[in-house]
């Protein structure tokens, strides 16, 4: 990898990943997204999620190529349209803004194709896409009532399945070679001529979830402690461990999951802020408003 | 939230197809309300709809209630002995029942259920309750065990999504211990809501005050009663100098008797907290309902058909007319001694056809009940009924609650006693006057009559302990 290459791949990873953290934040501070009547996001549902993440890589490769953007540009779609309902309100104008992202991904894609030199306004368009549906989808989780010790145990949950299957089982590699180019890619990064950076929407929406939980749970300093964690687990050590291993052995890895580095390091994080006391309630964050006479009697 | 909402779909699905009700399931949504108060404070925006359903299309709810009561029926025909018969004779098939033909079906009263008890079985007993007896012979109703964990997790569900009752609630029951199906069943909705239970029961009404004054922990912050005991501790509480400032109440609720406003103000004024007046019947459980500060009764139609009967008729009543309220509560709510167009022989008044403008709008209703249809008394100016007398007296400068009283008419007027104790320096005239005031012609006396020569009350079923009597 040559330097360039590597000051590409660091800097472009460690302003995606601090991006979609901070814009994880700021929705939460800045949108209300509505909830049911009854139901707080707990436990139970990151083991569900644990299992879609496990599920879905199978599902992506046993799928044919033909049908594979179809299928992520509905279930994108989809997450797109819940998250941001509160953010456009008119549900014809919100839908008509999806479809037209959308059409600029997959028409991106399908030029890039064709022409290599249209990879940026893929590459653009398409991370536009996934980091949206990322800070959409840890905002649904941080403001239905997740808490970080979830969040931190799904961390370290996702590093022994990253470890298991970059290693043992080498799926990843196999789903990041099925979706590279396609439109709906997974997958955020850039790419200018020879350079270019890819992170994986899991990655991002780990680090967009626990930013914005951490700031839920323990404010200013939650957020300063999750930010720190991202750009020095998430970004720089999976992004110089690469070029540290060819320099030692020679031998370039392909893939470097970033989980294995970042899991223990967001449990560890979660470990040292509980010492702050009990974690913030979104009670706390957003007081609620007076029951309804209608709803007491 | 995922698990929360697959619970949410099942009981839904049970509800609207009539198949029973997976109670553990209904339990862990309580577990799940509360986990969503501890979270948010409150639950979300749709509670409304949760709790009284969505705004369905009035020709679905119809079909709804079509097949509730043709599924009710059905399972009556084939389960109870009593229905049976009473089907058969009518010449009814419980497959072809809908709300318009079910008039066919005459009620059943309270008769019957005291004569033929055993025959109304449909399930495995459980628990029995019996009613009070107040107006008449006490009737026995038993409920299953799946009846028992059913309704107290659809009310804690109800309870503490509504904020009636939260975890740091001390419930204080004082309720006749007779009625065991509702002590059970506030001892499981206390339970499942995290609150804590003092059952006291009827005990001499000094002994419940020193139980309630308190600002501290021990103090009950939820009171259950009926409205004559509320009277006795409001005027036990003001002789002992006592005030808002003397307790920790946050909610009083009430029921099975009449409520007047002015009872209901001056316990407030005492107690420091609203007081709720709701409607149950032992007989109908759990078909309830709830009085909307207008003053309607609001009776869930979800659980149950209420219609309003015409005394003289039994045809639906007229809008703005008196009717008695006729139940029905729907398989699967109801197990084990279902009963089907029940009269309860409460009477109110149908409201008008008009759109209602009260918080509770879209639930249906009636008049506040007005008082048994037995005890309706019929004089040349009119019906009079029990709450239009117990209103008046009740609001008597002084007056000392319960107020003790008997009635008759003679010569088509109204002729009321009341006990000389309860009047304080009310005079006849005065009396009287108030009545005028109210529409009701009548003469009045007071009288030196012991209470149980008097209108009874359910605070009579005073239960008396050893504490305080000499040994």
């Amino acid at each position: 990898m040559s330097a360039a290459q590597s000051v590409f791949f660091t800097l472009v990873t460690l302003g995606i990943a601090l991006g979609v953290s901070l814009a994880g934040v700021a929705y939460f501070r800045l949108v209300t997204l509505p909830r049911p009547a009854v139901g707080a996001f707990n436990g139970n549902d990151m083991v569900i999620m644990m299992g879609f993440v496990i599920a879905l890589p199978f599902l992506y490769l046993a799928l044919p190529g033909a049908l594979l953007p179809p299928v992520l540009g509905l279930t994108l779609a989809g997450g797109l349209a819940v998250a941001y309902g509160p953010v456009v309100r008119s549900a014809r104008l919100r839908w008509l803004l999806i479809a037209a992202l959308l059409a600029a991904d997959w028409f991106a894609a399908r030029t890039a194709e064709h022409d290599p030199t249209h990879a940026l306004p893929y590459w653009l368009i398409n991370s536009t896409v996934i980091m949206l549906m990322a800070v959409g989808a840890a905002n649904l989780n941080a403001q239905g009532g997740l808490r970080l010790r979830h969040v931190a145990r799904f961390a370290l949950a996702l590093a022994a399945y990253d470890l298991f299957f970059a290693t043992a089982v080498p799926i990843t590699q196999r789903l990041f070679d099925a979706v590279q180019g396609y439109a709906f890619a997974p997958s955020a990064g850039l790419r200018v001529g020879d350079l270019g950076a890819v992170l994986g929407m899991g990655d991002l929406l780990v680090y967009a979830l626990y930013s914005t939980v951490a700031y839920k749970a323990y404010g200013r300093s939650g957020l300063a402690t999750a930010l720190g964690l991202v750009a020095v687990f998430g970004a720089l050590l999976p992004t110089l461990t690469p070029v540290t291993v060819e320099a030692l052995t020679g031998h370039l890895p392909e893939i470097v999951p970033a989980q294995i580095f970042f899991g223990p390091a967001a449990f560890v994080g979660h470990l040292v802020l509980r010492r702050r006391g009990p974690e913030r309630r979104m009670a706390d964050v957003r007081p609620p408003a007076p029951v309804p006479a209608s709803v007491a009697a | 939230m995922f698990d929360a909402g697959i619970r949410q779909f099942r009981m839904a699905l049970a509800m609207v197809l009539g198949r029973p009700i997976d109670v553990r399931s209904a339990e862990r949504l309580v577990e799940d309300a509360l986990a969503t108060i501890a979270e948010f404070g409150s639950p979300g925006e749709d509670v409304e709809q949760l709790l009284r359903g969505a705004a369905a299309d009035p020709q679905l709810r119809a079909d709804l209630t079509n097949k509730a009561l043709r599924r009710t029926a059905g399972r009556l025909a084939d389960k109870s002995l009593f229905y049976a018969e009473h089907f058969e004779a009518a010449g009814v098939d419980p497959a072809t029942l809908t709300v318009d033909t079910m008039g066919r079906v005459p009620v059943t009263t309270k008769t019957d259920l005291v004569k033929r008890s055993r025959d109304f079985l449909c399930g495995e007993p459980f628990l029995a309750s019996r009613t009070t007896g107040t107006t008449g012979r006490p009737a026995e109703v038993w409920y299953s065990r799946y009846e028992e964990r059913l309704w107290p997790a659809l009310v804690a569900l109800s309870q503490v999504l509504r904020g009636n009752v939260r975890t740091t609630d001390l419930v204080q029951f004082n309720i006749s211990s007779r009625a065991t199906g509702t002590a059970y069943a506030e001892m499981q909705v206390a339970r499942m809501a995290g609150a804590a239970i003092r059952m006291v029961g009827l005990v001499p009404p000094d002994e419940t005050l020193d139980l309630t004054v308190g600002t501290d922990a021990p103090a009950p912050t939820l009171m259950v009663t009926y409205p004559s005991y509320l009277g006795q501790l409001v005027i036990l509480a003001r002789e002992r100098g006592l005030g808002p400032a003397d307790f920790r109440l946050r909610r009083i609720n009430v029921g099975s008797e009449v409520l007047s406003p002015a009872l209901a103000s001056a316990a407030e004024e005492t107690f420091g907290a609203p007081v709720h007046d709701g409607y149950g019947m032992t007989e109908v459980t759990p078909v309830a309902g709830a009085i909307c500060a207008q003053r309607h009764l609001h009776i869930d139609a979800g659980i149950g058909l209420v219609e309003v009967c015409d005394l003289e008729t039994g045809e639906p009543a007229e809008p703005g007319a008196l009717g008695t309220i006729v139940a029905t509560p729907f398989y699967p709510y109801r197990e084990c001694m279902p009963l089907f167009r029940y009269d309860t022989r409460d009477l109110v008044r149908r409201l008008p056809d008009a759109p209602l403008t009260c918080e509770m709008a879209n639930v249906p209703a009636t008049s506040h009940i007005l008082g048994k249809a037995d005890h309706v008394l019929s004089t040349h100016a009119g019906a009079v009924m029990p709450r239009d007398i117990i209103e008046v007296l009740d609001a008597l400068p002084g007056a000392r609650w319960p107020m003790r009283y008997r009635t008759d008419v003679t010569d088509g007027r109204l002729r009321l006693e009341l006990a000389a104790a309860c009047a304080a320096d009310n005079s006849p005239a005065d009396i009287a006057g108030r009545l005028a005031a109210a529409g009701i012609d009548a003469t009045v006396a007071l009288t030196d009559a012991e209470g149980h020569q008097l209108r009874r009350y359910r605070c009579d079923l005073v239960e008396h302990s050893f504490a305080g009597r000499a040994s």
